[in-house]
């Protein structure tokens, strides 16, 4: 883990005392302390904490809004309750305030530090999958061609995409369900899935639905070796994929507006295949 | 497929529907199709894996996709921007969640995948399931479909 810094957010120097002590005695540096809606900002801009531990009840504001606060200056904050009031209602309002842990008063060493481990592998978890997926999916791309077409791309480009792009024409999408949660698509043109379905099967597709069922099963192909490999490297991630929904138009437009996919496209022997692919930090999975 | 994997997706609309301020949640007609279903407008696919694996596909036409985003964000959506896309992404999502929740206490526990919006006309939607089942739902004026398509 890399250096953790903690801000204490609660309107008790009792407690600011006794949370200090776990955490230097943990090892944990705790940048700064708040105990109202302006102090947290003004800290948390000025520290940029890592970790912030936050009380519910607070004067004049509340752990909730003062969360919200935290995460308007960076949502990447995390966000941990410790407080003397836990309860369905209000753990599930902290949920919705993307808090990240819920320790209940008075605190158990143990358990306030088994949360912020968990709290934090979960990002290392991310970032490793966030540097490594594309990768993996566009071997598993090129792989898949190569074993089921005998052919290579002749060049592959690999970019970032923005929140959306205009299909070519067909599209297979697969949701991805894990630690993390994602998707992976795959898209070309009609000319392009003609040429391709006529290398896999050697011959002419029977129809229109022959020619989509065999892209959607290379789409599988593709996206569940690229998920096994993924969960080689790190069997924490769990990942599994959904089948493929095939998608065709004229015009359509993609967009995956709450995360940022990357892409790779694959000039080949058919034409021009793109794979998009990308993972939500989503919601927490608690404990 | 049978129904009953589809009641979850009609208790979970009556949920979540009164929470974005809706007031009158009805049902309209249901049906298998065992051919490829066309949206037009705009369409937010779900992947679906645990003990059922599928997809769930929600269509809107465009006009009832600007009426809710502008429900849900608190004013006039003209264009359906980044920040509408979100709204209506987010909308999927809660919905699909709350059915998992329902299909959790029907002992069959699911995860779900990022939505992703689609937009355009005539898009032809083909599921690997055999068959697909379509639910129209109504929300006051605003109707949407929900398609769902498991492997058994």
């Amino acid at each position: 883990m890399d250096e953790i810094k903690i801000v204490i957010v609660d309107d008790s120097s009792f407690s600011i005392a006794f949370l200090r002590d776990i955490f230097e005695r943990n090892g944990l540096k705790v940048v700064g302390e708040a105990g109202t809606l302006e102090e947290v900002v003004s800290v948390v801009k000025e520290t940029k904490p890592t970790l912030v531990t936050m009380d519910m009840t607070l004067p004049g504001t509340d752990g909730l809004e003062c969360t919200r606060a935290i995460h308007q200056i960076d949502e990447n904050i995390k966000v941990i309750v410790v407080s003397s009031m836990m309860d369905d209602e209000i753990v599930n309002e902290a949920k919705k305030n993307k808090v990240s842990a819920y320790v209940q008063k008075p605190v158990d060493e143990d358990e306030l530090m088994t949360a912020i481990r968990r709290v934090m592998a979960a990002d290392e978890l991310f970032a490793f999958l966030e540097s490594e997926y594309l990768p993996v999916f566009k071997e598993a791309l090129m792989d898949s061609l190569n074993r089921m077409t005998k052919t290579v791309p002749t060049s592959e480009k690999v970019f970032v995409s923005g929140s959306e792009f205009k299909s070519e024409g067909i599209t297979s999408i697969i949701g991805i369900i894990g630690k993390f949660s994602g998707r992976m698509l795959l898209d070309m043109s009609a000319d392009t899935a003609d040429n391709l379905v006529k290398a896999i099967l050697k011959r002419e597709p029977k129809s229109m639905d022959e020619t989509i069922a065999v892209i959607g099963e290379f789409a599988n192909i593709i996206s569940g070796n690229a998920c096994s490999i993924l969960n080689g490297k790190n069997k924490a991630l769990g990942l599994r994929v959904a089948p493929p929904a095939m998608l065709h138009g004229d015009s359509i437009l993609i967009s995956a507006p709450n995360f940022t996919t990357k892409s790779v496209a694959a000039e080949t022997a058919f034409g021009l295949i793109w794979l998009n692919a990308g993972f939500q930090r989503g919601e927490e999975k608690w404990t | 497929m049978d129904l009953k994997y589809v009641s979850p997706f009609m208790e979970s609309f009556e949920n979540v529907m009164p929470q974005l301020g809706y007031g009158n949640i009805t049902k309209g007609g249901a049906c298998f199709k065992e051919q490829e279903i066309i949206n037009s407008g705009v369409s937010v696919i779900i992947g679906i894996v645990g003990k059922l694996r599928g997809n769930v596909v929600y269509g809107l036409s465009q006009a009832a996709a600007k009426s809710v985003a502008s429900t849900m964000m608190g004013m006039e959506v003209e264009e359906l921007d980044d920040m509408s896309k979100s709204a209506l992404s987010e909308l999927a999502n809660m919905l699909t969640a709350g059915a998992a929740t329902l299909f959790y206490d029907l002992g069959l526990p699911v995860d779900i995948s990022t939505p992703t919006l689609l937009q355009g006309e005539n898009i032809g939607i083909k599921m690997s399931a055999n068959q697909v089942c379509c639910v129209e739902l109504y929300a006051d004026d605003i109707k949407i479909d929900v398609n769902v398509a498991f492997e058994k």
